[in-house]
C-alpha cells in the first residue's frame, strides 16, 4: 500500500461520506415541511441559530433532532440478544453508504486520482450495486428478530417477503438499461446518453424507469410500500425496540438507501450528470447529478403525503401479478426495438415501432391492472372466534 | 497466495462441511453444510483458472457460474423439501424421520 | 504482500465462520456465520480477479440462499432459532472421523502428490503478477468477455440452466403447496 494509494482512496471515499449525510440531515427537515405543507401545517419553525431569536425557517431542527438522538438513553429489551441489537444498526448503514460509491460522480477532484480506485468503473458496477443493496433485507431481518418482540419480527418478516419480491421487478427493468448500452459499467451507461438521449425518452424506457421507481419505493420501504413499519399496525415494525443513537443509524441507512437508488435510477434513465452548462462547467455535473437525485426524492415526499398504504396482500399481488409480467414484456419490446434501430431502418419505421409498443405497454398495463387486483371479499376469522 | 494454499484451503473448507452434514440432526443445518461443500468446489475451479493454463477461455468463471446456479435450484427444491418433511412430521429432526426403519 | 496478508485473513475468516455455522446452537446465529463465509468467499473471489463471480456470490448466496434459509427457519423451528436439544446426530463421533479422514487421508494427500509444477510456471507467475502490485492494469478478464463467452460456445448449458431453475422453481412450489392441500383434507374430513 503505497502513500498514493491511500492518498486516492481518501479522496474518492470522503467527499460521499461527507456529502450524501449532510443531505441526509437537509432532507429530513424538506420531508417534515412538505408534509405539513400537504397536511395543512407549518412543520418545524421555530428551531434556527442557538441563543438566537433567527430562525431560518426551522433550518436548525435537524441538528437539534441530532442532539436530542444523540443524548438519549439506549434501551435493549430483556429477551434481545444483545449482539445482534447491537449489529444490526451497522449492518442496515454499511450496504447503504457502500453502493453510493458506484454512482458515476464526476467529482472535479477526480482528475488528481491516478490508481483506479473509483468503483463506478467497475466492469460490473451495476451488478454491484444490487448485490449490496440485497443485504440491507438481512438487516432488517436481524433488527426484528434480535428484538424479541412481536411486532418488530412481523415487521422484519413483512420487509423481507417485500423486498425480495420487489428486487425482481428493478433488477428486471435495470436489466433493459444495460442491454440497450451493452455495458454493467456505470460510467458506459452515463456516457451512451449524453447528448440528451436518455433512457427515460423512449416508450420501454418510460416504462422501465415508471417500473424502477416503484420498486425502489418498496425496496427503501416508502410510503405507501411502508408495511414493515406500519405505526397503526406494528408500532414502528422491525425498529420498534431502537432508541437513540441506533434509532438514529437507522434513520440514516434508510435516506442514504434512498439516495442510493435514486442515484441509481438517475444514472440508469435520467442521463446521470447531464444538464444545461456542463459542458461548460464540469463541475456542474455534480450539482445536476444531486438536483435529480433530489427531483426523485421530493416526488417520495409527495407520494407519502397522498397515497394511503397497501394491504399485504395487494403488495404481493403488485408485484408479482403486475410489475414482473410488464417488466419482462418491456425487455422484450426493448429487444425488438433495439433491433429495428440496429438493422438501420427509416425514421418512419422507427415512430411505428415507438407508437406500437406504446400502445402495447399502456394496454397490458391496464389489463393487468383489471386481472391482478385482488378482490377485497369479507374476511373470514379462521382462528379467533 | 499459491494454487497449493488455495487447494489446501478448500479442502479444508468441503471437510468443514462434510463435517457438519455428518454430526448434524436438523436438516436445515445439513443444507448448509452442503452449501459450504459446494463453494469449497467453486474456490477450486476459480483457482485452477487463475492459475492454470488458458486463461482467457474462461473455463473457471463460467464453471463456477453454472455451479452457483445449480445449487441455487438445490436449495430452493431442499428447503421447500424440508418445509414439506416439517408439515407431515411436525419436525426436521432427521433421526426422527425413521418410518422406513422396522421398530 | 497485501494481497498474501488478505488472502490469509479472508482465509482464516472463512473457516472460523464456517466451522461456526455447521457447530453453533442457535439456527439463527449458524445462518449469519454462513453469510459471514459466503462475504469471504466472495473476497477470495475478487483476491483472484473473478469479480463477477463475487458479485453473483454476494446476490445469489448471501441475498437469495441466506434469506430463504431463515425463511426455512422461522417456519420450521422455534422463533428464536434455538435448538434445545441435543444437536449432534447419533454416531457423530463417527461422522466427525470419517469427515476428519477424509481431509487426512484423502484430499491433503491428493494436493501434496499432484505435480503441480506441470502447470506451465512462467504463465502462473505471470497471472499472479498481474493480480499482485500492478493496479493500474484493468483486469485481464472482463465480464464482457464472459458474457461472449457464455454466448458463443456455451449456448446450450446456459439454456439447460435456465431449464432447470424453471423446473426448480415450479418444483419448490408443487412440494410445498402440495403437502398443504393434503393437511386441508385431513382437517376437513373428520
Amino acid at each position: 500500500m503505497s502513500w498514493e494509494l491511500i492518498r486516492d482512496i481518501l479522496i474518492t471515499t470522503v467527499p460521499l461520506l461527507v456529502i450524501f449525510p449532510s443531505l441526509f440531515a437537509f432532507t429530513t427537515w424538506i420531508e417534515r415541511k412538505a408534509l405539513a405543507r400537504i397536511q395543512n401545517r407549518i412543520g418545524p419553525n421555530k428551531t434556527g441559530v442557538p441563543c438566537t431569536r433567527i430562525s431560518l425557517f426551522g433550518l436548525g431542527q435537524p441538528a437539534a433532532d441530532g442532539i436530542k438522538m444523540l443524548f438519549k438513553e439506549d434501551i435493549v429489551p430483556k429477551g434481545a440478544d444483545r449482539l445482534f441489537h447491537l449489529l444490526a444498526p451497522i449492518v442496515a448503514l454499511i450496504p447503504a453508504m457502500l453502493v453510493l460509491c458506484f454512482l458515476p460522480l464526476e467529482f472535479p477532484w477526480a482528475k488528481f486520482v491516478q490508481a483506479p480506485v473509483q468503483a463506478f468503473l467497475l466492469d460490473g458496477a451495476v451488478i454491484f450495486f444490487f448485490a449490496i443493496t440485497g443485504l440491507n433485507t438481512l438487516a432488517v431481518f436481524m433488527a426484528g428478530w434480535a428484538s424479541r418482540n412481536k411486532y418488530s419480527l412481523l415487521g422484519g418478516m413483512r420487509a423481507i417477503a417485500q423486498m425480495v419480491s420487489y428486487e425482481i421487478p428493478l433488477v428486471l427493468s435495470a436489466v433493459i438499461v444495460v442491454m440497450l448500452v451493452g455495458s454493467l459499467n456505470a460510467a458506459d451507461i452515463a456516457a451512451a446518453q449524453k447528448g440528451y438521449q436518455w433512457h427515460l425518452f423512449t416508450p420501454w424506457g418510460l416504462a422501465a424507469f415508471v417500473i424502477f421507481f416503484i420498486a425502489a419505493l418498496a425496496e427503501t420501504n416508502r410510503s405507501p410500500f411502508d408495511l414493515p413499519e406500519a405505526e397503526s399496525e406494528l408500532i414502528a415494525g422491525y425498529f420498534t425496540e431502537y432508541s437513540g443513537f441506533k434509532f438514529a443509524l437507522f434513520f440514516l441507512g434508510e435516506y442514504i438507501a434512498m439516495f442510493a437508488i435514486s442515484g441509481l435510477a438517475v444514472t440508469l434513465f435520467l442521463g446521470a450528470g447531464e444538464g444545461p452548462g456542463v459542458a461548460a462547467v464540469p463541475a456542474l455535473s455534480v450539482a445536476w447529478f444531486i438536483a435529480k437525485i433530489f427531483a426523485l426524492i421530493g416526488i417520495m415526499i409527495w407520494l407519502r403525503g397522498t397515497l394511503p398504504r397497501l394491504r399485504v396482500d395487494q403488495l404481493m399481488a403488485f408485484a408479482w401479478k403486475f410489475l414482473l409480467p410488464l417488466s419482462i414484456l418491456n425487455i422484450l419490446i426493448a429487444g425488438f426495438a433495439w433491433h429495428v434501430a440496429k438493422s438501420g431502418a427509416g425514421t418512419g419505421l422507427k415512430a411505428v415501432v415507438w407508437i406500437a409498443s406504446l400502445i402495447t405497454l399502456y394496454a397490458v398495463a391496464r389489463g393487468l391492472n383489471r386481472i391482478s387486483r385482488p378482490e377485497a371479499a369479507p374476511r373470514e376469522y379462521k382462528y379467533a372466534e | 497466495m499459491t494454487l497449493e494454499g488455495l487447494l489446501i484451503l478448500s479442502a479444508v473448507l468441503f471437510c468443514v462441511g462434510l463435517l457438519g452434514a455428518f454430526t448434524r440432526r436438523n436438516a436445515v443445518v445439513v443444507l448448509f453444510s452442503i452449501e459450504i461443500m459446494l463453494n469449497a468446489a467453486n474456490l477450486n475451479f476459480i483457482a485452477f483458472w487463475r492459475y492454470g493454463e488458458n486463461p482467457e477461455l474462461l473455463h473457471g468463471p463460467l464453471f463456477a457460474l453454472f455451479a452457483i446456479a445449480v445449487a441455487a435450484a438445490e436449495i430452493a427444491v431442499g428447503l421447500a423439501l424440508v418445509i414439506a418433511v416439517y408439515r407431515h412430521f411436525k419436525t426436521v429432526d432427521l433421526e426422527k424421520l425413521n418410518t422406513l426403519k422396522e421398530e | 504482500m497485501t494481497q498474501e496478508t488478505a488472502f490469509y485473513l479472508l482465509a482464516i475468516i472463512a473457516v472460523l465462520a464456517a466451522v461456526t455455522a455447521v457447530r453453533l446452537r442457535n439456527l439463527i446465529h449458524g445462518v449469519f456465520a454462513l453469510v459471514i463465509f459466503f462475504a469471504a468467499l466472495a473476497g477470495l473471489f475478487l483476491l483472484l480477479m473473478a469479480q463477477f463471480i463475487a458479485a453473483v456470490q454476494v446476490l445469489v448466496y448471501i441475498g437469495a440462499v441466506g434469506i430463504l434459509l431463515l425463511f426455512a427457519i422461522m417456519l420450521t423451528e422455534r422463533v428464536t432459532g434455538d435448538d434445545g436439544r441435543r444437536i449432534t446426530s447419533r454416531g457423530g463421533f463417527w461422522g466427525a472421523t470419517a469427515a476428519l479422514g477424509v481431509a487426512v487421508f484423502v484430499l491433503l494427500p491428493g494436493i501434496q502428490q499432484t505435480d503441480l509444477n506441470r502447470l506451465p510456471a512462467e504463465l502462473a507467475e505471470a497471472n499472479a503478477t498481474a493480480a499482485d502490485a500492478n493496479a493500474t492494469m484493468a483486469p485481464p478478464h472482463t465480464v464482457e468477455a464472459l458474457g461472449k463467452r457464455l454466448i458463443e460456445p456455451y449456448i446450450i448449458t446456459l439454456e439447460v440452466v435456465a431449464l432447470l431453475l424453471t423446473a426448480a422453481l415450479i418444483g419448490a412450489v408443487a412440494v410445498s403447496q402440495g403437502a398443504r392441500r393434503v393437511e386441508d383434507e385431513e382437517e376437513a374430513s373428520p
